[in-house]
């Protein structure tokens, strides 16, 4: 089994701005989940998420509870939306 | 019948339809870009979206709307990219037996859209700075 997966981040908003990217490839433990994904992208923000809520989709759907990530899975923090 | 598109291009006047016989309300809706975001006089705002989720969150909207009013049809065009001060970016129009319902479910609709649909503004000055906008009226 591998040690390690690689999931694709979609930056949006707040999180494009923070990281300096609209797309990443994150690298996490196997076994990883969605918290920690999340957790890992607000330290590489240095600070600038800290206060920002987010909501969590995984494959273009939200989800409401922490999931375990697998490869390639693509992985997006959605920030409060402001269409209309 | 719900319809609801995503697109990068100017959204024209959605037709009148006259053969109607059993819809009383014809309710429109347009959004309109203001020119001050954030307190700031802006040109006009950048729309971002997430592709493929926007549009399949706003289809599973409209249809959530159509379930849970008495409305025949809903039809929505949203606009993204970057839209100028005045123009529009989204369009609605419920057709319901009574304007009651048809009310009801576009203000749902909307506030329903401003909270579920990925999809953020950036405003863009007159010397082309962008910010991310805040805003979250409902």
């Amino acid at each position: 089994m591998a040690e390690t997966i690689t999931i694709h981040v979609r930056c949006f908003s707040h999180v494009k701005q923070a990281l300096q990217t609209d797309m990443l490839d994150l690298q996490l433990p196997a076994g990883a989940t969605t918290a920690q994904a999340e957790q890992r992208l607000r330290e590489m923000a240095g600070g600038q998420l800290d206060t920002v809520p987010f909501r969590i989709a995984l494959n273009k759907n939200f989800i409401n509870t922490e999931q375990a990530l697998n490869e390639n899975d693509e992985l997006a923090l959605i920030p409060p939306v402001q269409g209309g | 019948m719900v319809l609801t598109e995503i697109t990068h291009k100017p959204l024209e006047n959605l037709p009148m339809d006259d053969s109607r016989t059993d819809d009383g309300a014809e309710l429109i809706f347009h959004g309109r870009v203001r020119d001050e975001e954030e307190g700031e006089k802006i040109i006009g705002l950048d729309y971002e979206h997430y592709p493929e989720m926007a549009e399949s969150e706003l289809q599973k909207l409209g249809e959530e709307t159509a379930e849970r009013f008495d409305i025949h049809d809903l039809f929505c065009r949203h606009r993204v990219g970057r839209i100028a001060v005045g123009e529009a970016s989204l369009r609605v129009v419920i057709w319901s037996r009574h304007r009651k319902e048809a009310l009801q479910a576009m203000d749902w609709f909307i506030v329903e859209l401003k909270k579920r649909v990925p999809i953020w503004k950036w405003g863009v000055t007159a010397d082309g700075r962008r910010f991310p906008s805040h805003c979250r009226h409902e």
